[in-house]
């Protein structure tokens, strides 16, 4: 009968029900689909790892990424490695589709054993004569038909800027969803076929092995194998290889999860909200059961029944709605991980049940944990029949300045916390989330203290009823407390993260004002943004050098090598005249610096490199090069932004001298005086026409693709943000309903003394703009706080760069009007509610 | 003979419940002069309250009419009838209802505010009728900080501050101790005869019938001018001797 008088009383109160329910499905679908979106690019880029590892258990690789085809040869006839077989692969796009495609060059007498599916063994249903003398290529049958291709058809392939021609060579019927998948975005060649379009004549990207699982004798075969090995070659277990890859982005999404749980705690502001005010309205009903017998236990079993219904319903919508959410935010994530660490094609959400638990664990268990406060309190109602509202709100008031305390003290105990701590992101986020419900506790004695102070101002300008909206603001703590709370910290991530992205963005502005000084740079185009090893043709290097009106010209290579501390993004620069003035060290003597650079004794490692492995000046790093394992002296560290990762930087002498590479990736020129260089642009794009499609930008074209590509790489952050406020919006909008309901006499009686419907709907919007401008001037110093740990603590800790913390007023003023908007927008139903409220029926009690 | 000041035509008023309809007044007719101290009693629920809600044009009739001071309260507006409250009607409910986010003499000022007519005169006003309920000292308090009975004198200055025309009253000593109803009774009935305001009481309290120049009884939906059945002698005995002397 208990619980039947429970669901009476859910029911009699859709709206509340309603909202809340929304607020928790929203948390639980921003969690939900971020935790999706991550998993899924994650599984892509697994089984696109997987698909191309097949069985092999070991890999051999070069220093730069590439290794002579001879070491193949040599492991096959030497060592008698088998199976063995050689790899080539890279990136290329198709004419008439927008994916990416990973290209695999194979040998298909010796690949079967790795890669069955592919068809290329005995008894298969690839034509070898065609796939090894022609340029062939194999795609999976859906694949083909997406495209619009048959056995026999040319496809137009795009490398790094450089169309060539294959043709379809035959198609691949994948067995079951999970090869479907896999095979998605895979073109299959000849290794002679992917040296081609790599441009890579005599070399492989890697030897794949199978080793015996025995341990005896996987060691034998390891140690038969390393005797053969040339230098500079390194020997691995497969799947470090992608291990070492999946590291990359782990920062990335631990921040990412973290602004996702920002909505949830949003979220649980707005479930304690509708508890304690579904407790505070039935305060007299509660009361007259205890009266009649029912225990403490039962009462406190009851209102986290209805949490726990309230949590199961907003779980379950928000579990779905977190699917439909990710199915978006998948793809600006997949474009975020293209752009700054390596490719990924993500054709399919990846739904695991587990996902889907841990999402209805978190909302059902931050809904439960969020009702127990109310719960509590529901169990200490006196047993009696009558209760003044005005004693509850006067304790709530009393409780104010003991909860302000509270939260002074865990403010404290979080910064101590921030400041004290040196590593260890999650940590930073636990003390960054107890600054959020330390500034929670000081609201409801700061809100009192505001209303207080704006009472006289809000009487001037706008009468009684100004008094009494700012009076109201007080009166009704235990309800506005709350909900200013929930604004005030969705409005402070607001702020928070606005201004971390701003002062990033003025960052790297100012980084990328200084770092492009030539006049024209020029690049292949690259799959992956920010990691740009697209290598240029020669002869158009050549061609562009030897246009009228460059001045000097000085190139720079990036190679991903392997180092002691696992996978490098190396640069190699040619130093000029005005290079000094391009870098910017953070540490280490220009004067000796520069000079060890340029004679290749000593190598500059970016900021975020020296701060991922704990590098310093005097330190070394152990670079595998093509002669062997080289340490190299750290003879400075240098601001950059381009990279989360870290490079190593070297002079182009030392990197020849270490790597048979000869390649360049981007070329940057100065133009002689007086050349104009939009001309200059124009004479070098016609003297390379007809070649490589290479791009050709003048600094400030250069400058604003970089910032556009940082702005790309933060809408996912933006989204989060946005939806975080969303929940906020409800809150207040839930909060006010609930004040609606509870002051429907209150309107009656001011109705009844002859305030006209217009003056009601006044009166309501003025106490919602008067709580938005309070959240809004709260969130100012905590967004601002936010900021400050973001930028200076967890940015750091997450990726370690030294960003200057940027405050344009204008943000500040876009949060107090959000603040004000926000609550006025929610404020318009409830204020329209009231005025249409009849007198009649408000006091039809007495 | 003076115009009356409240009339009533023909008054009936009906509720809907899901498919039924259910008539809480019938045909009530009446007429009450100025000044006069009218008493209205029946049992609950007889439609009392839905009565004083018609009187100050809070709700409207189902048919019939009802002039106010020669203003016909169903032809006007929800605006102009709200507006006409404010001037001409006070209120004493009986559960207070003070504004709990208006302090006392805020609460007391409150129609003048509302019309934007809050002179110093008229706060002067205010000011000595806070006075005259015995509260000129709790002028700032909040309600919260008040007793019953002086919420309640509040809620009478409240009613009397903007010198309305009518006062209606309902129960306005059901939250009250006996002692502390009989000072309010006591309090209201001097004001309004000191002010020539009519009062109109709806009430269970028998101790107010020997105040009153009128007592109306509202049984079965119909008005009847009498004293109603379920009085013991001696109430009845009073209350006649009341309506005799006035």
């Amino acid at each position: 009968m208990l619980y039947r008088s429970s669901l009476r009383y859910l029911t009699r109160h859709p709206w509340l029900m309603g909202l809340s329910v929304l607020g928790v499905a929203l948390g639980v679908a921003v969690v939900v689909s971020i935790d999706l979106a991550n998993s899924s690019a994650g599984r892509a880029f697994e089984l696109s790892a997987e698909t191309v590892t097949g069985t092999a258990t070991h890999q051999v690789t070069g220093a730069a990424g590439a290794l002579p085809d001879s070491v193949y040869r040599t492991l096959r006839m030497e060592a008698g490695v088998r199976p063995s077989a050689p790899v080539v692969e890279g990136y290329a796009s198709v004419e008439g589709d927008e994916r990416t495609f990973q290209v695999v060059g194979i040998d298909p007498f010796a690949d079967a054993p790795f890669r069955p599916y592919l068809g290329t063994g005995p008894g298969g249903d690839v034509d070898l004569g065609t796939f090894m003398t022609q340029d062939a290529a194999l795609l999976s049958a859906p694949t083909a038909d997406e495209v619009g291709v048959t056995a026999g058809d040319t496809l137009r392939v795009d490398v790094e800027g450089t169309q060539h021609s294959v043709v379809v060579g035959g198609r691949i019927e994948p067995q079951d969803e999970r090869t479907r998948r896999a095979l998605a975005n895979l073109l299959v060649v000849d290794v002679s076929t992917a040296q081609a379009l790599f441009d890579r004549q005599g070399q492989l990207s890697r030897v794949d092995l199978i080793l015996p699982s025995d341990d005896a004798e996987q060691t034998t075969a390891l140690e038969r194998i390393r005797a053969v090995l040339p230098e500079g070659t390194r020997l691995q277990r497969a799947e470090a290889r992608t291990q070492a890859v999946e590291q990359m982005t782990r920062a990335f999404d631990l921040n990412l999860t973290a602004l996702s749980l920002l909505a949830l705690v949003v979220g649980a502001f707005l479930i304690y909200n509708t508890m304690t005010f579904s407790i505070v309205q039935r305060r007299g009903l509660i009361g007259r059961l205890r009266a009649l017998g029912v225990t403490r236990r039962q009462i406190f079993g009851l209102v986290l029944g209805e949490a726990a219904l309230l949590g199961a319903v907003g779980t379950g919508l928000g579990v779905l709605l977190g699917i439909v959410l990710a199915s978006g935010l998948v793809h600006l994530l997949a474009q975020t991980i293209n752009d700054l660490y390596f490719v990924v094609e993500v054709s399919a959400l990846t739904i695991t049940p587990w996902i889907v638990v841990k999402g209805g664990l978190l909302g059902l268990g931050t809904t439960i944990a969020a009702a127990i406060p109310p719960a509590r309190e529901a169990t200490n109602a006196p047993v009696s029949t009558v209760l003044r509202r005005s004693t509850q709100e006067a304790s709530v008031q009393a409780m104010a300045p003991r909860l302000a305390l509270a939260g002074a003290l865990l403010g404290a105990l979080s910064g101590t916390v921030l400041a004290l701590t040196s590593q260890g992101i999650i940590v930073s986020y636990v003390a960054l989330l107890g600054l959020l419900v330390a500034a929670a506790l000081l609201t409801p004695w700061a809100v009192m203290g505001l209303a207080r102070a704006a009472r006289p101002l809000l009487g001037r300008l706008f009468g009684v009823i100004g008094r009494m909206a700012a009076r109201g603001v007080v009166t009704s703590l235990s309800r506005t407390g709350v909900a200013i709370a929930a604004l005030m910290v969705a409005v402070a991530a607001t702020i928070g993260v606005g201004l971390m992205i701003d002062s990033f963005r003025g960052t790297v502005e100012d980084w990328l004002t200084q770092s492009l000084q030539a006049d024209v740079y020029v690049q292949p185009p690259s799959e992956v943004f920010r990691r740009s090893t697209a290598t240029l043709d020669s002869t158009v290097a050549a061609r562009l050098r030897a246009v009228d009106g460059v001045a000097s010209a000085y190139s720079v290579r990036r190679a991903a090598v392997e180092a002691d501390v696992g996978p490098t993004d190396l640069v190699a620069i040619e130093p000029g005249p005005e290079t000094e003035d391009v870098y910017r060290l953070k540490s280490g003597p220009p004067e000796t610096a520069w000079p060890q650079l340029q004679n290749g004794s000593a190598v500059f490692v970016s900021e975020p490199y020296a701060y991922r492995h704990d590098l310093a000046v005097g330190d070394t790093v152990r670079l595998q090069t093509d002669r062997g394992a080289q340490a190299l002296p750290i003879a400075a560290v240098y601001y950059d932004y381009g990279s989360d990762l870290g490079v190593v930087m070297m002079s182009r002498t030392a990197y020849t001298q270490f790597y048979d590479d000869r390649g360049v990736s981007g070329l940057a020129f100065y133009a002689e005086e007086e050349r104009d260089v939009d001309a200059l642009i124009a004479d070098m794009r016609a003297a390379v026409g007809g070649l490589q499609d290479v791009l050709i930008r003048s600094n400030r074209a250069l400058r604003e693709t970089s910032l556009k590509v940082f702005d790309r790489t933060f809408t996912i952050t933006t989204v989060l943000r946005l939806l975080a406020l969303v929940v906020a919006f409800i809150g207040v909008l839930s909060a006010l309903m609930a004040l609606v309901l509870e002051r429907e006499r209150e309107m009656g009686v001011l109705r009844a003394t002859g305030m006209t419907p217009p003056q009601v709907g006044g009166y309501v919007t003025l106490q919602t703009g008067l709580m938005g401008a309070i959240a809004g001037v709260l969130s100012l110093p905590l967004g601002y706080v936010l900021a400050y740990v973001l930028v200076f603590v967890i940015n750091k800790r997450s990726f370690g760069w030294t960003l200057q913390l940027n405050v344009p007023p204008d943000v500040l003023l876009q949060a107090l009007g959000l603040a004000v908007g926000a609550a006025l927008l929610a404020g318009l139903y409830p204020a329209w509610k009231m005025a249409q409220s009849s007198p009649a029926t408000a006091l039809r009690d007495e | 003979m003076s115009a009356p000041l409240l009339r009533l035509d023909d008054v009936t008023k009906t509720y809907r419940e899901g498919d039924a309809e259910r008539a809480v007044l019938r045909g009530l007719s009446l007429t009450i002069e100025p000044g006069a101290f009218v008493v209205l009693m029946g049992r609950s629920g007889a439609g009392k309250s839905t009565l004083l809600n018609l009187v100050s044009g809070i709700d409207l009739p189902t048919s019939g009419r009802i002039t106010v001071d020669g203003t016909e309260l169903t032809e006007l507006s929800e605006t102009e009838r709200t507006l006409f409250r404010r001037e001409n009607i006070g209120f004493v409910f009986q559960s207070f209802n003070l504004i709990s986010t208006l302090t006392v003499a805020e609460n007391v000022l409150l129609p003048l505010e509302l019309s934007g007519t809050a002179t110093g005169q008229a706060r002067e006003r205010a000011q000595a009728v806070l006075a005259h309920v015995g509260l000129g000292d709790r002028g700032d308090s909040f309600p919260d900080r008040l007793s019953g009975g002086e919420q309640q004198r509040v809620a009478v200055a409240r009613a009397l501050a903007h010198d309305p025309l009518f006062v209606l009253a309902d129960e306005p000593t059901g939250n009250l101790d006996y002692e502390t109803g009989q000072q309010v009774l006591t309090l209201l009935g001097d004001l309004v005869r000191d002010t020539d305001t009519t009062l109109l009481v709806a009430t269970h309290d028998r101790s107010v019938l020997d105040r009153a120049d009128r007592t109306l009884t509202l049984h079965d939906g119909t008005l009847h001018d009498r004293l109603p059945d379920f009085l013991s002698p001696d109430d009845r005995r009073a209350a006649e001797g009341a309506a005799a002397d006035a």
